[in-house]
């Protein structure tokens, strides 16, 4: 080994990583060698002047962190569960078709296939080509996207592939399978646009012509969690408005209380106000006498004073 | 599930069996998940802060990897260590922030420290207040070359160096984690090396 060589070790020999011949060449060099054992001593302090970088890493970050990761996955897990809600209402529908091939179909017919079929769901189905598939007229696109490439014990590689199939279901807003979906909707996690849209769909249309009376307890519970829970004003305010026609309801009247003392967006609490102001209601006063001490907004603390006006009370409670 | 915790636990009370870990995780047990984490989080968070100098960018690598981790663990057949699998997740997140910055050159000297931005330049070890005023000049000083030098570095190269200097990683290991060989990496590492010995050179 001579100097050039030794030289471009050096490096790699610091960090333990040369082989146990290499390692033995290097050594050997050095031994002879001064200039590069001086070499060896430049980079050293070279290796320790590095060490003498600042490091940022405090314990704080690392609780923040770990603090937001809970409240991602609490969230995540939140979309997966509407999500499978959701499909518990197709499997039902599945569930029914199975039982309809029996008598009408042969038994080895997919199952799947034919619940496509009967609910006019077209089966084509788009392929990206990158993936070997065939492009082909659809109604379906299917999303895919690559998660994981390992090579595996075989000597091949192993694709792990997300595939997202989106199924067009259209139809009556009567159909109670129409409607779990739409309840469905009001929770689902990822998409405000949805939840608002469900909403609106559940004010407008579904309540309004009327469902069976377990449905509508299904219905109000969604939009009451909603108004609990959705972080979008939006969401919360057209909740609002799904729940009006339950304004007398004690369950919702007490939602509406618990929205004025912790609801942050002051639309939202004004909204509120105004549908507890529908009904007279006297065991609102200490609430509403409560809240208007610690109330941020002139608007909505006029409102208040308004109400309990109303509701021949004084502001204070004295 | 998590809980944000009082202190920072790095270890572990019980001995940890990884695999019966990663095998409940996969399973929904939330708890063994967070062992898990609980396991390896100061190390990614520690990576992704040194390798990206910015204290917010790091928080959104841990959460991205994390998440990554908890919706793809279905997906992880033990072809190799579950470390190496996650540190890949992390590197890669890091290497790809690294290459955006490149690419909008907005690699600034400047730092996010939880005190606020500072610059890397002036930034210096705290050492008190009867600190030699010629130390804390020198140390100013070689805290700007080391953060020039690394500044200077590719992405991958960064990484590399990062991996193997600061975390003590193999080159093996490191060559699995970036998708390379390990002469590949063997060859990254002593580009880096250099550069940043010319970066020091005044101090060595």
């Amino acid at each position: 080994m001579n100097c050039l060589e030794a030289g471009k070790e050096i490096p790699n020999y610091c960090y333990g990583e040369v082989s146990s011949e290499l390692e033995e060449l290097v050594e050997s060099h050095l031994a002879d060698c001064p200039a590069c054992r001086t070499e060896l001593a430049r980079h050293r302090k070279f290796l320790e002047l590095l060490d003498e970088r600042e490091p940022m890493l405090d314990s704080s970050m690392l609780v923040q962190c770990r603090s937001q990761l809970n409240t991602a996955i609490r969230q995540q897990a939140s979309v997966e569960a509407s999500h499978s809600a959701g499909w518990r209402g197709w499997h039902r529908v599945l569930e029914t078709l199975r039982d309809f091939s029996r008598v009408q179909i042969p038994f080895k017919v997919p199952v799947g296939a034919m619940a496509l079929v009967a609910l006019g769901f077209v089966g084509a189905r788009y392929t990206p080509e990158k993936f070997g598939g065939v492009r082909a007229a659809t109604m379906e696109p299917l999303f895919s996207s690559v998660r994981s490439v390992e090579p595996n014990a075989g000597g091949q590689v192993q694709i792990a592939v997300d595939e997202t199939r989106r199924h067009i279901v259209s139809g009556s807003i009567q159909d109670p399978q129409i409607q779990e979906l739409l309840v469905s909707g009001v929770t689902d996690g990822s998409n405000a646009g949805v939840r608002l849209k469900s909403i609106q769909f559940l004010h407008d249309q579904v309540l309004p012509a009327g469902v069976g009376s377990a449905d509508v307890d299904q219905v109000r519970a969604a939009l009451l969690g909603a108004l609990r829970n959705d972080p979008s004003a939006a969401v919360r305010l057209k909740a609002l408005d799904g729940l009006k026609q339950f304004a007398s309801d004690a369950t919702v009247r007490t939602a509406l209380a618990g929205v004025l003392q912790k609801d942050e967006d002051s639309t939202v609490r004004m909204q509120a106000i105004e549908m507890l102001a529908t009904h007279h209601d006297d065991s609102l006063v200490g609430v509403l006498q409560n809240v208007v001490q610690k109330e941020d907004s002139p608007l909505v603390r006029a409102q208040i004073t308004q109400l309990l006006a109303q509701l021949k009370a004084s502001v204070g409670t004295y | 599930m998590y809980h944000a915790a009082e202190t920072v636990n790095v270890g572990l009370a019980a001995p940890l069996d990884e695999s019966g870990l990663i095998r409940a995780a996969q399973n929904g047990d939330q708890d063994a998940f967070e062992r898990l984490v609980r396991e390896y989080d100061q190390s990614v968070l520690r990576i992704a802060t040194n390798l990206l100098r910015s204290p917010d960018e790091a928080r959104d690598v841990y959460q991205d990897a994390f998440l990554k981790v908890y919706r793809n663990l279905n997906s992880f057949r033990f072809d190799c260590s579950f470390h190496t699998w996650l540190y890949r997740i992390v590197t890669n997140i890091c290497l790809d922030r690294l290459r955006r910055r490149k690419v909008r050159k907005e690699e600034s000297t400047s730092v996010e420290t939880p005190d606020g931005m500072v610059d890397r330049v002036t930034q210096v070890r705290e050492e008190g207040a009867h600190a030699n005023p010629e130390r804390q000049m020198w140390n100013r000083e070689l805290s700007g070359g080391i953060a020039r030098g690394l500044a200077g570095l590719t992405p991958r190269e960064r990484t590399v160096f990062e991996l193997r200097h600061y975390e003590g990683l193999r080159l093996r290991e490191i060559g699995d984690m970036i998708g390379t060989t390990e002469e590949a990496a063997k060859n990254c590492l002593f580009r880096a090396t250099q550069k940043m010995r010319l970066s020091l050179e005044t101090f060595v």
